[in-house]
């Protein structure tokens, strides 16, 4: 193992010829702004809705984890592997809506209330730390974010970040070294702070039950209390919350961020839809005692009148209409949907995915439809389109795609562009405001080979800073045609992956066109070099081709497969225990060059041209020919390796799970003796509706969840279970595991109201 | 009624290199914040030097055989059309009331741009001491030691093949990132090219032949760059002057460059930034101070109109530029000319598409994509159409009679990069559009006059008054609209009244014809970026540099109705 390591080290040297080239030219003694800081210098005082805040998150492992199972945790490796979290929530946060009704629901905090968390004593060392450092107009300053990390609290997080801390002599400097690099940024980040430990919650000061609404609640409006424009946020709480609660979520495994997403957006509807209830109750317990304070009366009935929001703004229906071909009767079904899945096309647009969606289908074969009026399977046609448009459209592209004979999931890299302005096409003849106006204001990206590693970043626009970039801890201004650069394509490692349209207006879109250009003209007026670029500094460019780009790519080799599941198998306490910090830095340096496409020359061009490009070309073909001979080595021994892998970490995700589900009853154990409202949390009913439950929200949360599998799953309720066994041969190990949990009683009732993406049965039979 | 276009030739033009000066910096990063030089893919211009043959854009053939083929009834084919006659145009062209509708034959009446400013007649005047001798670019770019130009290779027997060369066969000139390729299409030897050059760093967006100037021995280009900059070249005398030298006047990208109609020396290059600027060829660059300040005020208010920064009628006119427009300050993807030599039609990545009289300056209308960015726009042959592509993944057909859209083209998988009328398909009452796309497909789509006026839901106007009144029946569409696409009750419905004649909103689907491909097929490996008709072929070009020719359907092979072909085989 370690002489492959050794071997792929050496082999990549001269593969990046970027690193070798001098860092910028600049007195590295000049204390530096971030483009972040520069682009936030004249941000005056904070505001109160959140607008104006622009917190990285932390890449963090649950620690309690960590702990249990690794005897060394400083010695964890570094991968990104919550960044699937983080890039979510940040989409979250800027979604103006929904950041507004999580901090006014069930009310506002004051700040008095988060200044000291009725929680008890955990430590706390973020907002209140700062009065005397941080002058009330040096919000952005350095020095007075330097003193907010206490020794105490900086200490294991920095053991977190910077693994393998030793500098082993004769080595290369590592990646974060480089100022450029998002490395040095992200450690710069939190050192600079002010870092914001999440690791309290304020749940009880809510009125509620500890959940991942109220981690959730807890981290917004920390940022949103806070001082600073700028810091990082560590969300430990809401990952431990995560983790505890939703078995797939609790390996250090590669998650898949739009699982992810449709798990957090379901347990909030729950949490608020459960809160409601029992506020419901409580209020009608007080009322036969008739003791109700006239006031609390009126908070509660807003509260309980406006549990729908997440509903309100995520949530459309679809209508699905089902002709069936032996009777040509027509079935008519409306769904709820929180986001679509859309199958993707080489070339295509995401106008196009979404037509596609909605074309008719056959249902036929293994897929035949249980028709009501003749009784029993039949073929049918059938075709959905949209009947309510959601305020927020959460797309989720399928990138991750089962592939029959690799028996695995594999990342589809199709060029699918993205307008930043949408209309939707499938809708609905009598669909209200069918022609309602979209616009781009998220993007995930990931970042990767597979769908089994890799990195999430998110790109978001903000309400008056324009698109920025949040890459965990790094936060940085990027510009407007820098959201373009993720459509996909053969060598894009980096493609969108769920992007984030919302509603809008005509006039708002001309306003903001409008603004936009013009800051855009003034920049290139300032920046007279490059007319083009926006914010961006030069050297960023150039150091990212050296530090970046390396992480990032490290992100993205098979290697990085083998690093999670190093990590599983540390983590499942079954494999002998890896020289960690040394392995890790080995693959710090690792670049897979992708070998330039397309360069093909003219096959008809004159002899003359040929030996003057010939020339020309000398140099620079004779490096790609090396680059390439390298990377093509590479490929073949990584793929040969990943196949190992690929078995390999079946294996160690099935000894993941068991081990996590060993800590899952430990930890509830544990719990359920200090505090009464989890057991409670525990039994709770399916709410209101009905309709959305634990079990239901965790069982699509596997791989292989029903975005991905295309399954009508509403046609045949029960069926469905025993469907989906055959067609993950992938992942037995998964299969098992996951579900013996989850049967709990009455799951099958349990409908998956918020899940999409089942279009296209026949896709992948 | 497609007939079988068979794939003749595929063409590949190799994309140049990196210059050795910019050190092909490989960045592994995905995340990397590098900023990329604006590129277009491979466009193309064919140019037949023969002196008869006019530009095909503004031709309105009906006398062609091919027309014949486009089932006209014998009447209409028989009117001979060749010399601007009026007469063939008044069964079929009723409505010429607005003022904006364009004949063919009245773009040869329309005033010469800046014709009526003396300071301009006079430069222009001094030209013509000897009207048949071409006036040629000052410098050798062959020689040149400009750090602009890279290298030039012309071909080893370039005298001889240009000898060789058949005056009604095509020239091509190709530009393909940082090159700028002249072929010889009806050469043998096609695939070697006459003279490549390679220019440093900026790469060469756009460029346009001057359809008035051209001849067996004399081609005038503009190309327009990335860095701003434009070349004016002549390719037989290999000379070049640079123009806007670094920007000097503007110094965003060029992305769409066009001689004026009928102009010897004026060109419209379009800015990224929003800015048309007309240059002259041969004048030096000054700095440009917008000369108007009170034209400049308004740019700030959010008003539909076109800020003139420097008129054609100003006195100043010694310098270039000549003109200076701005439309917003959104990117202009391009731009082209009416077939009447009056007006222009104008796209933008904001999604706005105008309407521009490019003689009074003025901005006559302005409408919207359905959403995103318009990419592509033309004109019909007998400029009463405008077709535009865009981000919507939407062929959209305007009518300038009606100012309105007509009908909405669905059929692309993705962005629509462009549209072409075919002019061998045309007549008056049925058009022929191409459209190419992202989707690396080309779509063929027939419409015909008749049946665009029939919007799929139910219509609101009345149809009899098409041809009177356009202004108030707007007026009564803005009001009795209801449904208008607002998502919110926060419509503000015409807040200025002079505003509402110009700007145009969206349509809503319900309201507007849906127009289905006669033909759809994947030509390519890669997104299409251009598409062009010949009289016997039509001519795709790739973002890789393919660049693809399919033979027209043979004549008398097969009827018309039964032909069914190897390229529509994938309709619709």
């Amino acid at each position: 193992m370690t002489s492959f390591f050794g071997r792929l080290k050496s082999g990549t040297g001269p593969a990046s010829p970027a690193s070798s080239a001098p860092p910028a030219k600049k007195d590295p003694n000049a204390p530096q702004l971030t483009p972040l800081e520069k682009l936030l210098q004249d941000a005056g005082p904070v505001r109160a809705d959140g607008s104006d805040k622009f917190f990285g998150f932390e890449n963090v492992f649950w620690k309690h984890m960590v702990i249990a199972l690794c005897p060394t945790p400083l010695a964890w490796p570094n991968s990104h592997i919550t960044s699937y979290c983080n890039s979510i929530v940040q989409c979250l946060y800027y979604s103006v809506p929904f950041r507004e009704q999580v901090i006014n629901f069930p009310s506002r905090s004051p700040p008095e209330a988060l200044e000291r968390p009725a929680s008890g004593p955990l430590p706390r060392l973020n907002t209140n730390l700062s009065p005397d450092t941080n002058a009330q107009n040096s919000t952005l300053s350095p020095k007075g974010r330097n003193s907010f990390s206490t020794p105490a609290t900086a200490s294991p997080r920095k053991s977190t970040i910077t693994p393998g801390g030793t500098v082993i002599p004769g080595q290369p400097p590592k990646p974060e070294d480089n100022k450029d690099s998002p490395e040095y940024k992200k450690k710069q980040a939190l050192a600079a702070g002010p870092v914001l430990s999440m690791d309290y919650e304020n749940s009880k000061a809510y009125g509620m039950s500890e959940s991942l609404f109220s981690a959730l609640k807890d981290i917004f409006e920390a940022v949103i209390a806070h001082r600073s424009h700028i810091g990082v946020v560590s969300p430990h709480k809401f990952l431990e919350i995560l983790r505890r609660e939703n078995e797939m979520f609790r390996t250090p495994m590669h998650q898949d961020a739009h699982e992810f997403l449709n798990l957090l957006l379901n347990e909030v509807v729950e949490n608020v839809e459960h809160f409601s209830k029992t506020r419901v109750h409580e209020i009608e317990d007080k009322d036969t005692n008739a003791v109700i304070p006239q006031s609390n009366a009126v908070v509660d009935a807003t509260a309980s009148s406006n549990i729908g929001w997440v509903h309100e703004l995520f949530e459309g229906t679809l209508t699905s209409e089902t002709r069936c071909l032996t009777c040509e009767n027509t079935s008519q079904r409306d769904e709820a949907f929180l986001d679509l899945s859309v199958d993707l096309e080489q070339h295509s647009s995401v106008t196009s995915c979404l037509r596609k969606f909605s074309e008719e289908e056959m249902l036929c074969e293994r897929n035949k439809f249980h028709c009501d009026k003749c009784g029993g399977l039949q073929e049918a046609e059938k075709r959905m389109k949209i009947k309510r448009l959601p305020k927020i459209l959460a797309l989720h592209l399928k990138r991750f795609k089962y592939t029959e004979d690799l028996q695995r999931l594999q990342k589809l890299f199709h060029r699918v562009v993205y307008p930043y302005y949408l209309r939707l096409f499938n809708t609905t003849d009598d669909a209200e405001d069918p022609d309602r106006l979209y616009e781009l204001y998220a993007i995930v990206v990931h970042i990767g080979g597979g769908p089994y590693h890799g990195h999430y970043v998110s790109i978001i626009k903000t309400q008056d800073r324009g698109w920025l970039l949040f890459d965990d801890e790094m936060v940085e201004p990027v510009d407007k045609a820098y959201v373009r650069r993720f459509f996909g394509g053969e060598d894009q490692l980096a493609c969108a992956y769920v992007l984030f349209y919302q509603e809008t207006t005509e006039e708002a879109m001309m306003k903001e066109q409008e603004e936009e250009s013009l800051a855009a003209a003034k920049q290139a007026a300032e920046v007279n070099v490059e007319p083009v670029s926006v914010t961006t500094p030069k050297a960023n460019g150039h150091g990212l081709a050296n530090g970046h780009g390396i992480i990032h790519n490290l992100a993205t080799t098979p290697t990085v497969e083998k690093d999670d599941q190093f990590a599983s198998l540390d983590h499942a306490a079954t494999a002998p225990p890896l020289p960690t910090s040394d392995h890790n830095n080995t693959l710090d340096h690792i670049t897979t060059s992708i070998p330039i496409l397309g360069k093909r020359q003219s096959n008809l061009a004159s002899k003359k041209e040929k030996a003057e490009k010939v020339k020309e070309e000398k140099e620079r073909k004779a490096m790609e020919k090396e680059l390439e001979k390298q990377a093509k080595a590479k490929r073949k021994e990584l793929e040969i390796q990943r196949r190992d892998m690929y078995r390999k970490q079946e294996d160690d995700l099935r000894a993941a799970l068991a081990a996590s589900r060993d800590t899952a009853t430990e930890e509830s154990k544990k719990r359920g003796t200090d505090s009464g409202t989890d057991t409670h949390e525990k039994e709770k009913p399916a709410n209101g509706l009905g309709s959305i439950s634990k079990g239901s929200g965790l069982s699509r949360f596997r791989h292989t969840s029903m975005s991905l599998r295309h399954k009508p799953k509403f046609w045949s309720g029960g069926k469905e279970e025993k469907k989906d066994e055959p067609e993950m041969p992938s992942t037995p190990g998964v299969t098992e595991a996951e579900q013996t949990p989850h049967s709990t009683p009455g799951e099958k009732e349990k409908k998956n109201r918020f899940s999409l993406g089942r279009k296209k049965s026949t896709f992948h039979l | 009624m497609t007939g079988t276009y068979i794939l003749r030739d595929d063409l590949h033009l190799a994309t140049p290199p990196p210059h050795p000066s910019e050190a092909p910096v490989h960045n592994p990063n995905p995340l990397a914040t590098t900023v990329n030089p604006p590129t277009a893919g491979t466009k193309l211009s064919i140019v037949v030097v023969a002196p008869r043959q006019q530009s095909h854009s503004r031709l309105f053939r009906l006398d062609t055989a091919n027309s014949a083929r486009s089932q006209l009834p014998p009447s209409i084919q028989e009117s001979p059309n060749e010399s601007n006659s009026q007469a063939s145009d008044s069964g079929s062209q009723s409505v010429n009331g607005n003022g904006i509708t364009a004949s063919p034959r009245e773009g040869l009446h329309a005033p010469a741009y800046g014709s009526g400013n003396s300071a301009l007649a006079i430069l222009n005047g001094k030209d013509s001491k000897d009207p048949l001798k071409r006036r040629k670019p000052k410098s050798n770019i062959v020689k040149s030691n400009s750090s602009f130009v890279s290298r030039v290779i012309p071909h080893e027997a370039l005298t001889k093949r240009l000898q060789e060369h058949n005056p009604n066969g095509l020239y091509a000139f190709a530009n393909i990132n940082r090159a700028l390729q002249w072929l010889d299409l009806t050469s043998p030897t096609k695939e070697e090219h006459l003279t490549k050059i390679l220019f440093t760093k900026a790469h060469a967006l756009c460029h346009d032949v001057n359809q008035s100037t051209k001849g067996p021995g004399h081609v005038d280009i503009i190309l327009g760059f990335s860095t701003g900059d434009i070349i004016w070249y002549e390719p037989m005398s290999q000379k070049y002057t640079r123009i806007n030298k670094n920007g000097a006047i503007n110094n965003t990208a060029v992305s769409d460059i066009r001689w004026l109609p009928n102009s010897e020396n004026l060109f419209l290059a379009a800015h990224m930034d929003g800015s048309l600027v007309v240059y002259d060829k041969e004048k030096e660059d000054a700095p440009f101070v917008a000369e108007d300040p009170d034209q400049v005020q308004p740019e700030t208010e959010k008003k539909a109109r076109l800020v003139v920064r420097k008129s054609v009628n100003s006195k100043n006119q010694k310098f270039n530029p000549v003109s200076y427009w701005k439309t917003s300050n959104s990117r202009i993807n391009a731009f082209a000319f009416s077939p009447d030599c009056r007006h222009l039609a104008v796209v933008s990545e904001e999604g706005s598409f105008r309407i521009i009289d490019f003689l009074k300056e003025q901005l006559l209308h302005q409408y919207m994509s359905y959403y995103g960015g318009m990419i592509c726009v033309c004109w019909s042959p007998d400029g009463r159409y405008v077709v535009t592509g865009g981000q919507d993944d939407l062929v959209s057909i305007w009518s300038l009679e009606d100012s309105m859209l007509v009908a909405r083209c669905q059929g692309h998988n993705s962005w629509v990069t462009a549209v072409q009328f075919d002019p061998w398909r045309c007549d008056e009452r049925n058009y022929r559009i191409g459209s190419v796309g992202e989707d690396c497909r080309l779509l063929l789509w027939d419409f015909s006059v008749g049946m665009l006026h029939r919007p799929r839901a139910a219509s609101v106007r009345p149809r009899s008054s098409v041809t009177s009144a356009t202004l108030q029946m707007q007026r009564t569409r803005t009001d009795g609209s209801t449904s208008r696409l607002r998502s919110n009750s926060n419509l503000t419905s015409g807040s200025m009244v002079d505003e509402e004649e110009v700007v145009h909103e969206v349509e809503p689907r319900a309201r507007t014809a849906m127009l289905p491909p006669v033909m759809a097929k994947k030509v390519d490996e890669h997104p299409l970026c251009w598409l062009g008709f010949e009289e016997d072929c039509i001519m795709t070009s790739c973002s890789n540099g393919h660049i693809r020719t399919y033979d027209r359907p043979k004549e008398g092979a097969g009827s018309d109705e039964t032909r069914s072909t190897s390229a529509s085989a994938s309709n619709v």
